[in-house]
């Protein structure tokens, strides 16, 4: 059970998150003009490191807002939390 | 034994969610509102209004249902600048008290948030969960105030009985 | 009165004005208050107490803790509980326990024949044996003959309780470390949560004879309790085991018994700042033939049994040791009366601080015991010397052993922290924390009580200094306890298939020869191969040993061996505790509308429908069967007006500049040319080319608009347009506001809705040139504030009536009462289902699976081609581009008119045994054609309309007409009139 230090509210429980998937580069501003494999990558190759990885939660049943969280897999240590992108 | 806790569930309150800077929406909104609160998740109180700030440009205002048309022309929703919104919202929440010398113990039940007053000081107010679903909570005289969806309200009610019991 | 062979005459913390009578198996004694059953069976002088999980031998009890490995019981009545140690049992006026692998009972075991094939059960036995044809072939009766207590079959009288806490510092165990932790954080204002697993506070000072400042140990742990007892800031629970370490400082505490009388246990979910284990150390087994007689019982429990208890395990024992702390205990035991044949000392040489302490009593150092006599129960020991040589007899009936303390390092483990060997005392210490966790006392390998108080102030001013706050460490009192030395000595020699390794698995010595035969040397692998380590007790007692006896005969170092994972729980705990109240009707949650009590009182069958809301499926009459009364709502919605429930409909306000915008880009078709009144039905994608939702966008102002999802995904639409928002387009000017519970709805529909709107009252205009389909219209109906909107689900004239929920009663009455004399009725959601599919409109999760995309379903008109970009697109095209066939929506008539297809029955190439070429998605009786049809996603459908496919069911082959997915109104004429 992770403990969320929201920017907003300060460090909530895990339930009171949902998790938003990992963190991919900003969506190409013109899709029609990545390559197919490009494309491809960005929607279907998240990253997976054994170590720190960047991941969107979204604060649902608290302020509603959408974070960024920098969380290593293997420790679970969260050592950067941020408001949006 | 079950917990010396009262649980009532309170009338609809006029509800009005507003989104936006605080220095524009204090400028739409003139004196039909409360002091902004200074701290997130905390509220300021004006007569019988509440100001609860809830999230990132996110704002609740409270005022007894009495006052929900007489808010409404004040506030004039539908007229609000671009970079504003004001959205009746009184029927989405059911309010539940939660009182009684035990309401500690039912609250810690309920609820992972931490309600130690260093943490949720007497005008806290609150997006969290309690039972696992989104809950807003606020201190009041001899306990706590829970909203849940209004969806909830019957399935939140027995579990907080069946808490006390 | 003749004195008590087994119970000392007085002593110990147990009150002998307050007898207790409790059962066992089957056989009623008396015990006090204070006992555990552990302890009051070996006072009523009860050896065998249980039969062990493999080869049924008789076992006896062995420990006085959690480490106890040998005697689990099933507990009875209203404390119904399975495999529980009987030495954590507290003792309780009319207690009934039966010991758990035992048939009729653990002395005389029917299953005990088993012992006789022992040899043909060695590890790995169920995987070699049981693998053909199929393990759950047998796996029913080896659990019968090899298993631990059943579930009990009731539910308990009494309640659970699943709750949480906060923490500066947590401290696990109130023994000497804890205590003075404890006090030194709970001075300094912190609010500290210390919680311990025995029934009152003190740890191993209560089984042991020692001073603190000069006064027996016991004061100063009273006096520490008081003085917790005293503090605001301080939770101090005893019965109370961590057993969990999760992750960022989330700790699991489980209580027993709590105040609260009408609570049978408690789970605590704690959030603490810094956490100190302070959970003492265990004893080890010594490893020998026969080391699982009774009357075999480790060094410090047969001192607790005597000091706390005043119990005599035995009247004549052995002492059978590696290192110094047997000393203390042989000295009690004979102060309790019990005669110590000798010590017996592995080790070549003893210490003198250790042979101060037994100067009455014979010594034999470096000599080990080889076997135990007696078949029930230990009747002697063979001794002979470590180095070789003739072995003699020595009569006892207790033999009492350690090997060693292993410190309790398992919730530091637990903690993801790193443990390591240290030599000094043969055993795994803490050494690198991954979290905001300390380690005090024995469980840090500090063994001796002076450094476990210095220890528990030290780390109690370290977690005060993390959470920012100084402190100093206090004076710290003088105790007498003696040093701590200790030489491993793994196994004896003989031990075999005898010497067990893991007492409560059955794992021998031999069995680990085994598995290192045949290549299990990876010592997870040789777990899991020989299940040493992996029972209720998480081989407290032997987890070591195996470690120890591996490396001996690898000729590598027990470091090098390495540890296998240490894993929540640390001691059992009852799922009804960690569910607590979360149980029966509130397990899951449900919601309802503000009809649902309507719907009931006019006799609904209620639904689980999505996202948890219960909603009618349908209203059956007196004499009506289901499909009556499905066929009679379904018609008056055709032929008359019917009247649905929509409150669950998801419903959000999106606003600002930058509005149509976002709507145009999350929507395949464009929504900004909108103007306002009007709405229109659009599908959402995500990024991967799959349909995320479908539902109505309305134009309420020209920067404000109202959309609709479907129920079950409201919230996922939601939480997908806030992230699109915040995330990708932070600039955007939009804003969000979830309306769905502000605003509910009555859908009034068939083609006498009008006439009922009409005779409800409205200042709209209802006519179909002033209020076309599809368009909105803010306004009264039935003198109440309403949002109308011209949708239709079931292909007919329909109006969606929206007020805010406190009006939706009244609404609903006002059109129950227009449409009497259209004779209107309440629709569930199975007529809903036939009506839309015999419209041939889309039902996410039958025709949207996550595999089709709008061109599947027919939809390509509501795929933009005036946008550059929307969500969803590049994908669909991507996966058009490669042309391979796809799966289509076509509609189906079986030619038996008559015949049912079951939903989700695979379509294959002439009914024929072949892979699938799609499946029924939905099947429903129309009361248009008055047949079955349905709709059925097949590869290249639409190309075979006209067509037929074949539905392929395990003994049937039912053969069906294809067509167009549409078979009422396919003009649209009726839901626009």
């Amino acid at each position: 059970m992770l403990l969320i230090d929201c920017p907003f509210c300060g460090p909530r429980n895990e339930t009171e998150f949902t998790y938003g998937g990992p963190a991919l580069a900003p969506r190409p501003a013109d899709p029609g003009a990545v390559s197919d494999a490009d494309w491809v990558d960005w929607v279907t190759v998240p990253p997976n490191p054994m170590g720190p990885v960047e991941e969107r939660w979204w604060h649902s049943r608290g302020c509603g807002a959408w974070l960024t969280i920098r969380r290593h897999t293997v420790t679970h240590e969260i050592t950067e939390v941020r408001l949006g992108r | 034994m079950p917990y010396d806790v009262t649980i009532t569930r309170l009338p609809l309150r006029a509800l009005f969610d507003l989104k936006g800077r605080a220095a524009a929406l204090e400028k739409w909104c003139g004196t039909a509102l409360p002091p902004f609160p200074g701290r997130p998740n905390s509220r300021t109180e004006a007569a019988d209004r509440g100001l609860h700030w809830t999230g990132p440009d996110r704002w609740l205002l409270m005022a007894p249902l009495a006052e929900e048309a007489a808010l409404a022309t004040a506030l004039r929703a539908d007229k609000v600048p671009v970079d504003l919104s004001i959205t009746p919202v009184s029927d989405t929440l059911t309010f539940f008290a939660v009182t009684g010398p035990d309401v500690a113990e039912v609250m810690a039940v309920a609820t992972p948030l931490d309600l130690h007053p260093d943490s949720f000081p007497p005008d806290g107010a609150s997006w969290t969960e309690a039972f696992g679903i989104r809950s807003a909570i606020r201190t009041i005289a001899a306990g706590y105030e829970i909203a849940v969806d209004r969806s909830y309200a019957d399935w939140f009610e027995e579990s907080l009985r069946l808490a006390c019991t | 009165m003749a004195a008590d062979p087994h119970r000392l005459a007085d002593g110990g913390r147990i009150d002998r004005s307050r007898p207790l009578r409790f059962r066992f198996d089957g056989r009623d004694y008396q015990g006090f208050a204070g006992d555990t059953l552990a302890s009051a069976l070996l006072a009523n002088g009860v050896r065998i107490a249980a039969r062990s999980f493999k080869y049924h031998r008789p076992r006896g009890i062995m420990g006085a803790g959690v480490e106890e490995p040998a005697v689990l019981v099933e507990l009875e009545g209203d404390v119904a509980s399975g495999n529980r140690p009987a030495t954590t049992v507290p003792l309780i006026e009319g207690l009934a326990a039966r010991s758990v692998n035992a048939w009729p009972s653990a002395r005389l075991d029917l299953g005990a024949v088993n012992q006789l094939f022992a040899r043909l059960i060695p590890a790995g036995f169920y995987y070699k044996t049981f693998k053909w044809p199929d393990w759950h072939l047998y796996e029913p009766s080896i659990r019968r003959l090899a298993g631990l207590a059943g579930a009990p079959k009731e539910p308990p009288e009494r309640a659970y309780e699943s709750r949480h806490a906060h923490a500066d510092i947590l401290i696990a165990g109130a023994g000497p470390a804890g205590l003075m932790a404890a006090l030194v954080a709970g001075r300094a204002g912190a609010r500290v949560f210390i919680a311990d697993e025995g029934t009152e506070a003190g740890g191993a000072l209560l089984n042991r004879n020692l001073t603190i400042g000069g006064q027996p140990a016991k004061d100063w742990v009273a006096a520490a309790v008081a003085e917790l007892a005293g503090m605001e800031n301080v939770t101090h629970l005893q019965n109370a085991t961590v057993w969990a370490y999760r992750e960022h400082n989330l700790l699991m505490v489980q209580e027993r018994a709590p105040g609260n009388p009408s609570l049978l246990g408690r789970n605590w979910r704690v959030r603490a700042g810094q956490a100190i284990t302070a959970t003492g150390a265990i004893e080890r087994m010594m490893v020998f033939q026969g080391n699982d007689r009774p009357g075999v019982m480790l060094a410090s429990a047969a001192q607790a049994y005597v000091n706390r208890w005043a119990v005599r395990p035995g009247s004549r024992a052995v002492i059978f040791t590696n290192n110094d702390s047997a000393y203390a205990a042989a000295a009690d035991l004979a102060q309790g009366g019990v005669g110590i044949a000798a010590i017996v000392d592995s080790r070549a040489a003893v210490p003198d601080h250790a042979m101060a302490l037994v100067p009455d009593i014979a010594v034999h150092a470096g000599q080990a015991v080889t076997s135990v006599h007696g078949r029930g129960r230990v009747r002697g020991v063979s001794i002979a010397p470590c180095i070789g040589g003739t072995a003699r007899r020595m009569p006892c009936d207790l033999l009492a052993v350690s090997g060693g303390w292993n410190p309790a390092v398992h919730l530091y483990s637990q903690s993801r922290s790193k443990i390591v060997w240290d030599k000094r005392i043969a055993s795994f210490v803490p050494a690198e924390p991954a979290q905001a966790v300390l380690a005090a006392g024995a469980a840090n390998g500090a063994m001796g009580l002076g450094d476990a108080l210095a220890e528990g102030a030290a780390r109690a001013v370290a977690a005060l200094a993390a959470l920012g706050q100084r402190s100093d460490v206090p004076a710290l009192p003088e105790t007498d306890d003696t040093p701590y030395t200790v030489t491993p000595f793994w196994t004896a020699s003989g031990a075999g298939a005898k010497a067990f390794l893991d007492i409560q698995n059955d794992v021998t010595v031999a069995d680990i020869e085994l598995a290192l035969r045949e290549g299990y040397s990876n010592i997870e692998h040789l777990k899991r191969y020989t299940t040493g380590g992996m029972g209720i007790d998480q081989g407290k007692t032997g987890n070591v040993n195996i470690i120890g006896a591996v490396a001996e005969r690898q000729g590598i170092t027990p470091d090098q061996v390495g540890v296998t994972t240490f894993r929540p729980p640390y001691t059992p705990v009852e799922f009804g505790a960690i569910a607590g109240r979360r149980a029966g009707p509130v397990v899951l949650p449900y919601r309802h509308t503000p009809l649902t009590r309507w719907h009931k009182d006019n006799g609904a069958v209620m639904y689980e429908a999505g996202a948890r809301w219960r909603r009618p499926g349908y209203y059956p009459r007196a004499g009506e069967s289901f499909q009556d009364t499905v066929n009679r709502e379904a018609r008056c919605v055709r032929e008359g007006v019917g009247i649905y429930d929509g409150a669950p409909l998801g419903k959000y306000e999106i606003k600002g500049p930058d509005a149509g915008a976002f709507l145009d880009w999350i929507y395949t078709n464009v929504m900004s040319s909108l103007t306002v009144g009007n709405g229109r039905y659009g599908l959402m994608l995500t990024d991967d080319g799959l349909i995320l939702d479908d539902g109505v966008a309305v134009c309420l102002a020209p920067d404000r608009f109202l959309i609709s999802t479907s129920t079950g995904n409201a919230d996922p639409v939601g939480q997908y347009m806030e992230k699109l928002l915040q995330i990708e387009r932070p600039d955007w000017r939009v804003k969000i506001t979830n309306v769905t519970s502000q605003w509910a709805n009555a859908t009034i529909c068939g083609p006498k809705a009008r006439e009922v709107m009409a005779a409800m009252g409205s200042d709209i205009d209802l006519s179909p040139d002033a209020f076309p389909f599809m368009a909105f219209r803010d306004g009264q109906v039935a003198d109440l504030p309403a949002r109308v909107v011209r949708v239709s689900f079931t292909g007919e004239l329909s109006f969606e009536v929206n007020v805010r929920p406190r009006d939706l009663p009244a609404l609903w009455e006002a059109a129950m009462v227009a449409g009497a004399p259209f004779d209107i009725a309440p629709i569930g959601s199975e007529a809903n289902h036939v009506l839309r599919v015999e419209k041939g409109f889309l039902s996410l999760g039958h025709e949207v699976d996550g595999t089709v995309d709008p061109h599947d379903l027919g939809m390509s008109w509501v795929m933009s081609r005036k946008k550059d970009d929307f969500v969803g697109k590049r994908s669909v095209e991507l996966r058009r581009a490669s042309g391979r066939s796809r799966r289509e929506l076509v509609g189906i008539r079986p030619l038996d008119p008559n015949r049912q297809v079951p939903e989700g029955a695979p379509l294959t190439p002439g009914g024929r045994k072949e892979a699938t070429e799609g499946f029924v998605t939905a099947c429903v009786w129309s009361v248009v054609e008055n047949r079955w049809l349905g709709l059925a996603l097949l590869t290249d459908g639409r190309a075979r309309i006209g067509g037929r496919a074949h539905v392929r069911l395990p003994d049937e082959v039912i053969e069906v007409e294809l067509s167009d997915p549409v078979f009422h109104d396919p003009k649209g004429e009726r839901l626009r009139s």
